[in-house]
């Protein structure tokens, strides 16, 4: 009887911890969403505290007529190409590694390896010199292409798992007369599907949420990303608040409902990524 | 046709088809990581402004750049950075998973909640700290009915990008320690009970213990994130005011844009692989050491 109390009273607390801790993560959000629905006026005017009234989608209208239409467009584009190149891509050069055998195989797989070692802040100033030299800064070309062609901690993570389908089943295949083409679209492909949901989840937020690259390649209006017109909101707006935070909730609301609907899939990815 | 020579041409194929699927990573790979890697080893040996001509220099920017009293002050900076945020967010982690770890109702709804400031770009949740931050207007200063000049203080504005990296990443490290204290067998912690290991004590002898290689993985990821930290701080205070919040990544971005001295900043580069490649070794040391605990 005693202990059960005590449990109780020990699921109480935990409860108010974890709310109260949940309510302090997810203020600076509610919030900003909140000020991106009121007027000005209102805004000036009351506390930042005060709730929404009357609530209007002004805010929203305005910066996307002002440009930020266009940076959607653009930073979906790019996520969406990205995404399926490296895919694509990943999977093929995981299943050379995983499956397939010649000569230096295993060496440029620990260069491959070695590679996810170097922090991105690395390679940005050759990049930056190598796409200022092709004249290809400002161009679509300048935000996909470093991106499209896999990467290696894809390729890693692909070949874990390409590693663990037994053999015996591609040798069917191959027997039943499949090309290689064949058994990865529809043998290893078909089977992999979670770890390609998991994939595509963590390739899908570190595109849209991508920013240092973008900064320096593409900084120019045409081509701007959603991140880089976000970090420009201070200088556009000067402190229209009411503006910045419609702004920011666009750039911050479409992996919010992804994660939503997806959350499943997004969790465990988080525990996918942590394993580097 | 004997044997060993069908067999040459099986092999001959394989790897034909092995080389063609691995073609085109092995194009972004090579211009896109290991080219611009060569590029910044060379770089580092030559002076250039961006525009004139490049002159082979030798050890200059090397010279320079570790001699640099600001270069210095950054690695403080990203040091201190580093001390704030890595503890905090490992300890508020630990807490919530350890609240989190117990399956009740609502458990899928506070772990999403949790983990929400983690999808959002840096940049997106930096901009909006700022206006939380802001001295007129902002929510902060509202809550508490002063005037501070939070992000425009020497004194104020690292620990208040401090605050907001620790908010974005304390659901991301309770994550993984859910998952850690889920892999706890639940026999070692019913014979834990029956030797009086309950509540804190639990937590103590049984717990912390046994997710060493866990909370030993958040910790050097924990440093090595801080160390590449560019988008929050670029949001919130682009290094300034005064540089207190200069870190390293900020510095090697102002140094090659900014400044026009790509040279140097790739000398900052390398330094900055340099420190993350000694703490992934470290880190894969300890690991092959001892992951395995003998349940």
């Amino acid at each position: 009887m005693n202990t059960d109390k005590r449990a109780a009273a020990r699921a109480v607390v935990a409860y108010t911890v974890l709310i109260l801790g949940a309510l302090l993560t997810i203020a600076p959000l509610v919030l900003s969403a909140m000020t991106a629905i009121k007027t000005p006026k209102q805004f000036a005017g009351e506390s930042a505290l005060a709730t929404p009234d009357p609530a209007t989608v002004d805010n929203f209208r305005t910066v996307l007529d002002q440009g930020l239409g266009r940076a959607v467009a653009v930073t979906a584009l790019m996520t969406v190409c990205i995404t399926c190149g490296q895919l694509v891509i990943s999977i093929m050069a995981a299943y050379a590694f995983a499956r397939t055998r010649f000569p230096g195989r295993d060496v440029l797989f620990w260069v491959y390896l070695g590679t996810m070692m170097v922090p991105s802040a690395v390679t940005l100033v050759p990049m930056y010199l190598m796409f200022a030299k092709l004249g290809w800064l400002n161009t679509f070309w300048a935000l996909v292409l470093p991106f499209l062609f896999g990467s290696p901690y894809a390729i890693f993570l692909l070949r874990q798992y390409f590693l663990a389908i037994p053999g015996e089943i591609i040798d069917a295949a191959r027997v039943d007369g499949a090309t290689t083409l064949d058994i990865l679209i529809s043998v290893v492909v078909p089977m992999s599907r979670p770890i390609l949901a998991t994939l595509t989840v963590i390739t899908v937020v570190s595109q849209w949420n991508s920013f240092m690259w973008p900064l320096v390649a593409a900084s120019g209006a045409k081509w701007q990303v959603l991140t880089v017109a976000t970090a420009n909101l201070q200088t556009q707006y000067n402190a229209q608040w009411t503006l910045i935070m419609a702004a920011t909730t666009l750039a911050i609301a479409p992996l919010v409902l992804l994660f939503v609907v997806f959350q499943r899939q997004v969790l465990r990815s988080i525990a996918v990524t942590g394993l580097k | 046709m004997d044997r060993t020579a069908r067999r040459t041409t099986a092999e001959h194929r394989q790897a034909a088809v092995g080389y063609t699927l691995l073609l085109p990573s092995l194009i972004g790979v090579g211009c896109f990581l290991l080219l611009p890697i060569a590029v910044v080893l060379w770089l580092s040996l030559h002076s250039w402004n961006l525009l004139g001509p490049i002159r082979f220099t030798g050890w200059d920017n090397w010279r320079s750049v570790l001699t640099d009293r600001q270069f210095g002050h950054s690695i403080l900076v990203t040091l201190a950075l580093t001390a704030l945020v890595v503890p905090a967010q490992t300890a508020l982690g630990f807490v919530v998973a350890a609240l989190l770890a117990r399956r009740g109702p609502g458990g899928t709804v506070l772990r999403v909640v949790y983990a929400l400031p983690w999808m959002c770009a840096p940049v997106a949740v930096g901009v909006v700290w700022q206006w939380i931050f802001a001295p007129t207007g902002g929510a902060l200063n509202a809550v508490l009915g002063r005037r501070v000049e939070w992000l425009s203080s020497p004194a104020l504005a690292l620990p208040a990008v401090a605050t907001v990296i620790i908010w974005m990443n304390v659901g991301y490290v309770a994550l993984f320690f859910v998952a850690g204290i889920r892999a706890i067998p639940a026999e070692i912690l019913d014979a834990g009970a029956l030797d009086g290991a309950v509540g804190w004590r639990r937590v103590r002898w049984l717990i912390l213990p046994l997710l060493r290689p866990t909370m030993f993985f958040v910790l050097v990821t924990g440093v090595l994130s801080v160390f590449q930290t560019f988008d929050a701080v670029y949001a919130l205070t682009k290094g300034g005011p005064g540089h207190s919040t200069d870190v390293v990544a900020m510095r090697m971005y102002s140094e090659a844009f900014d400044a026009a001295h790509p040279g140097r900043a790739a000398v900052m580069a390398v330094v900055v692989f340099a420190v993350m490649f000694v703490i992934t070794v470290a880190q894969h040391r300890y690991f092959r050491n001892r992951t395995s605990y003998e349940y």
